[in-house]
Formats: structure tokens, C-alpha cells, sequence
């Protein structure tokens, strides 16, 4: 029954303050993440969203509810170790979790710590950087990398270690626009060609496009839950949180309320053209 | 100045040396090093030297890479020429610059300088062609191996050779940070480049105090990233690069020892027979 679910919370709060557990970082959070799914956790600042990321492998354990991933309890430390090998975890700023000054020795650490065969490990460090985009970069130094390239040294660090589901703390809150594309584009292929669970999380609306779910985030509670049409139908809502829909959607709703009437849940720059062209009784043939 | 710092720097290669083993080379460069300080003269020095040379050439990394790091020793290597050639008296009166005082410039005294100068270049070359060319892991891995015997007198040496691990991959990130608050810093109008000495230093604390801050930070997160990893600490590891002792190593330790041996004996034992060579200090 348990099982079902690859990353489960239940009912799950949790301080940060241990004396005074009046503030809580998260509050009743209850969610999953089922094999395959790519669920997007939106969140301004401080709104606890990281503070996920550490619940789903055990690095913090929850105060109060539960998390099970594939069925084990965070909150044993005896099954630590089994639950960081199925759920791995890239963080926001990359210079801080890259172990190693060679590329391919840092895609190593993981592997190594799970006393994986050396051969094995050699296969599997070069098949995590084919899948990031970085294997002509295997020798190269870490810290002469750009931001983008970085974290996606990061995530094949992660994926050398082939978790079930990857969980990614904002990781292109520090990037520019290209190493976010960079990154954006690796976590696509992760989900859609090497089937991982993807638990993105971040404070870009436009990164939540794509996803199967999107959860958002405020002072500690889960405050919308659906698809990206359904939240960013919400627009009021979400920028009572510090949130913004991305330009496009904002822009259709607002000729919606002017009587221009575009389709329904535009939220990338393809589907607005699209919707306009439509309107405009042209065919998408030139834009 | 703080770029001119190369120290731990890797340069990826597949020459003969990047291809020894870490553990010969450490060796190697151990027994070299003895070798540097027990040679007495110029002909085992010149041989060494040369050594030192042929090393970087066959190793194929830049000359101007060299260069930059015996830039940040210049000083240095000045510093004791210069002593060393007031401090010797030995030998033949070159330059006497003030009559009525009893020091002069003598033959030994330029000898002693110029020995000392070719010694510390040779050991800054070969000791740096090491980090040149062993990637750090590597190197943190071969010190590891070889200070095993340790873990018998409870020395946690795989702990000590992560944080060297660490270190190594954190000094151009720190570096760069260094750079990036004394930026800040001037901006602010902080003065770091005129007043006295004492002026000066206490115009770095506000530079050290942000980069201590920001590497507990660091420190922190990067425990987490490694727990992530499975990092317990000690317990069962393996390594994707399995160290082997090849041919190529055995006969360069062999050469190394025959060469250190010979060196001592010149030094000590065989005085007498070189006599034709220079002897100094």
C-alpha cells in the first residue's frame, strides 16, 4: 500500500527551533511523488520549500508526521543509507557540494561511497556525464567551470549514484539565464528519456511549466496543488505570495479581462503565439 | 599577487610523469629532496638541477606556468643569496665597498649565494611538478596509502586526507572570494594599499572576517552534499582509480635511490676525489 508512492509526507511539521517549537518551517505538509512524476514546489524566500528538500533523504527528520520513501521511515536512522541511495539531492549553490577538483573524480565520490565496483563506477561516472552534456569536460578543473556547468557536475554527481528520484533546491537560483537553460534542459531529459523523479524546487514560475505537478509553497504550508494550468489560473493568489506568472500567462489574462479572448491556459511563449494566431485567423506559419 | 599562487594546481596530461604512480612519486620526490640538502657540491648539485629540468620538460607543462611559480618565491631566493653573500667570508676579497669596515664580498660568499639559488629553484620545481601533475584526489589518496600504517597508532588517516582532499579543491574558490570582498571592500573606500605596516594589516580584517563567515557557510553545505552522497565518514569505500605499481615506477624508484645514495656518498664519503669541483658551505 505504502509502496505505492516513491517519496510520501504525510501530515509532516518541522522546526528548526527545537526549544520553541511555536515557529515552524513547515506546518501539516502532506504530499507525493509517485515514480516518473516531475512535481515543481514553488516558494518565495523563506517560505520553507528548501526545508523539503533536507526532509526527503533524511537529512533532517520531521517533528511531527511522517516521510516514507519507497515505504522506509526518514525518522530510522537505520535506513538512512538505503533512502540518500534512492533519493539524491543537488543543491542551490554548486561550489559548495562539488567534493573533488577533477570533474570526473567529484561524478566518482558518490559511486565510491557506495562501494561500487571500480570498473563500475568508471562506466557509471561516464555515462552521468553523457547524460548532463559534460563528458568532453571529464578532465577539466571544477572551479574553472561556469555556474551552469557546475551544477549540471552536480546533478551527474547524483545521478552516478542512480537514485530512484532526484531532488533539485533551487538549483538555478544562482545562475544566469544560459546555465539555467543549461540546467533546465538536463533535468527534462532526466525525467522525460531516463524516466527519474524529479522534485524540482524554486521561485522561477517559468521553470514550472513543464511539470506534471506543482505545489506551492507559503510560510510553511502547501497553499495550491495541481497542474501548471491549474496554479497559474491563480494569479492573484500566487502573487499575494511574492510569486509571479510568468509574462505571457499574466499578459493573456489580462486581455481576457479586456474582452480579447485567447485560449485557455497559456503559459509559454509557443502557446501564446499560437492562441494569438488562432484569434487573429492566420495560420502558424510565419510568427 | 594571490593569482601568481599555483601551489595545488593540477595540469591534466598524459606524459610519463602524470602516468607515475602518486605514491613513486612522492617517494621519488621525498628521497630528491634529501638528496638537494646533502649534496656539497656544485657537480652533484648541477646534476640534480638538471634533473629537476629534464623533469618539467618531459612532464610537458609550460614554461610560463613555471615561471609564475617561481615568481612567488623570488623574493625569497634573493633574500638568502644576498645573505649568503655577506655571511660567508671564505676565499678570495672580490669587493671590499667600505674600507674602514671589515666586511667584504669574497669568492665564497658568491659561491654560497649562487649554490643556495640553484637549490631552492631545484626544489621548488620538483616539488611543484608534483601537484602539477597528480590530481589532487590522487594525491590526498597516495599520502593516504602511505601513512596507513598510522591507523594502528589511531590516527584517523582517511579523515585526514579528505580534508586534504577538500582543501585542495577549496583554494581557488577561496581565492576567488578573497578577491571578490576586497572588491567589495574598496568599494565601500576601504584602503588596503597605503598607510603603515600596521595600518595595512588591520585594513585585512574586515577582508578575513566576511571569508570566515562565508567558509563556515560553506563548510556547512557542503557536509550536507556530502551526507547526500553517502559519505559516512570511514566504513567501506572503493576508488574508480585503482592505484598500481607498474614497471615504469619500480625503475624509477630504483633510480631515485641509486641516484640519493651516490649523492651522499660524493658528499660525505668521497670528498677527496672531487676535489677538482668547487666545494662550498
Amino acid at each position: 500500500m505504502e509502496n505505492k508512492h516513491l517519496i510520501e509526507f504525510n501530515n509532516v511539521s518541522f522546526s528548526y527551533d527545537e526549544e520553541e517549537s511555536k515557529v515552524f518551517a513547515l506546518k501539516n505538509v502532506s504530499f507525493t511523488v509517485d515514480k516518473g512524476e516531475f512535481v515543481v514546489i514553488l516558494g518565495h524566500n523563506g517560505s520553507g520549500k528548501s526545508t523539503i528538500a533536507k526532509l526527503s533523504n533524511s537529512i533532517f527528520v520531521p517533528a511531527e508526521g511522517k516521510v516514507s520513501v519507497d515505504g522506509m521511515d526518514t525518522s530510522d536512522e537505520k535506513n538512512e543509507f538505503e533512502i540518500r541511495k534512492k533519493v539524491g539531492v543537488v543543491f542551490q549553490n554548486p561550489d559548495n557540494q562539488i567534493v573533488a577538483s577533477i570533474v570526473e573524480e567529484d561524478v566518482a565520490f558518490g559511486p565510491e561511497n557506495l562501494a561500487v565496483e571500480p570498473e563500475e563506477i568508471r562506466k557509471r561516472v561516464d555515462d552521468s556525464l553523457k547524460a548532463v552534456g559534460m563528458y568532453e569536460y571529464r578532465m577539466h578543473e571544477t572551479h574553472r567551470l561556469s555556474g551552469g556547468q557546475k551544477q549540471r557536475v552536480a546533478i551527474a554527481g547524483i545521478i552516478a549514484m542512480q537514485p530512484d528520484c532526484i531532488v533539485l533546491d533551487e538549483p538555478t537560483a544562482m545562475l544566469d539565464p544560459k546555465g539555467r537553460n543549461e540546467v533546465m534542459n538536463t533535468v527534462m531529459h532526466l525525467n522525460r528519456e531516463m524516466g527519474k523523479s524529479i522534485v524540482f524546487i524554486t521561485h522561477f514560475m517559468e521553470e514550472a511549466v513543464n511539470a506534471d505537478k506543482v505545489l506551492v509553497v507559503d510560510n510553511g504550508r502547501i497553499l495550491l496543488e495541481g497542474t501548471p494550468q491549474e496554479v497559474f489560473s491563480q494569479s492573484k493568489l500566487l502573487y499575494d505570495c511574492g510569486l509571479t506568472v510568468p509574462d505571457v500567462s499574466a499578459l493573456s489574462q489580462m486581455l481576457k479581462k479586456a474582452g480579447i479572448e485567447m485560449g485557455e491556459n497559456i503559459l509559454t511563449e509557443e502557446d501564446f503565439v499560437d492562441s494569438f494566431l488562432k484569434l487573429c485567423g492566420k495560420n502558424a506559419v510565419e510568427e | 599577487m594571490i593569482k601568481d599562487i599555483t601551489i595545488g594546481q593540477f595540469f591534466p596530461g598524459d606524459s610519463l610523469i602524470h602516468k607515475l604512480d602518486a605514491r613513486a612519486k612522492i617517494v621519488v620526490l621525498l628521497l630528491f629532496i634529501v638528496a638537494l640538502f646533502t649534496c656539497r657540491n656544485f657537480f652533484s648539485l648541477g646534476l640534480l638541477f638538471l634533473m629537476s629540468i629534464i623533469s618539467v620538460l618531459i612532464s610537458k607543462i609550460s614554461f610560463s606556468v613555471v615561471l609564475k611559480g617561481l615568481k612567488a618565491i623570488i623574493f625569497l631566493v634573493c633574500f638568502t643569496a644576498v645573505l649568503q653573500i655577506f655571511y660567508n667570508d671564505s676565499g678570495e676579497i672580490l669587493w671590499k665597498p667600505f674600507s674602514d669596515k671589515d666586511f667584504a664580498i669574497t669568492t665564497g660568499g658568491v659561491f654560497s649565494a649562487l649554490f643556495i639559488t640553484i637549490r631552492i629553484v631545484s626544489l621548488i620545481l620538483s616539488s611543484s611538478l608534483l601537484t602539477y601533475t597528480t590530481s589532487p584526489t590522487m594525491l590526498t589518496e597516495a599520502i593516504e596509502r602511505l601513512l596507513s600504517p598510522l591507523t594502528y597508532l589511531k590516527v584517523n588517516v582517511h579523515s585526514l586526507s579528505m580534508m586534504m582532499t577538500i582543501a585542495l579543491r577549496f583554494i581557488p574558490t577561496l581565492i576567488e572570494e578573497i578577491n571578490i570582498i576586497m572588491s567589495a571592500q574598496k568599494a565601500r573606500g576601504a584602503d588596503l594599499e597605503t598607510g603603515s605596516l600596521m595600518q595595512r594589516a588591520k585594513a585585512l580584517v574586515p577582508i578575513f572576517v566576511p571569508l570566515f563567515v562565508s567558509s563556515f557557510r560553506r563548510a556547512y553545505e557542503l557536509a550536507f552534499a556530502m551526507e547526500c552522497r553517502c559519505y559516512t565518514g570511514a566504513g567501506k569505500r572503493t576508488r574508480m582509480k585503482k592505484m598500481q605499481f607498474a614497471l615504469r615506477d619500480y625503475l624509477m624508484l630504483v633510480f631515485i635511490i641509486i641516484l640519493t645514495a651516490s649523492v651522499i656518498y660524493l658528499s660525505y664519503f668521497a670528498q677527496s676525489t672531487l676535489f677538482i669541483f668547487e666545494k662550498v658551505i
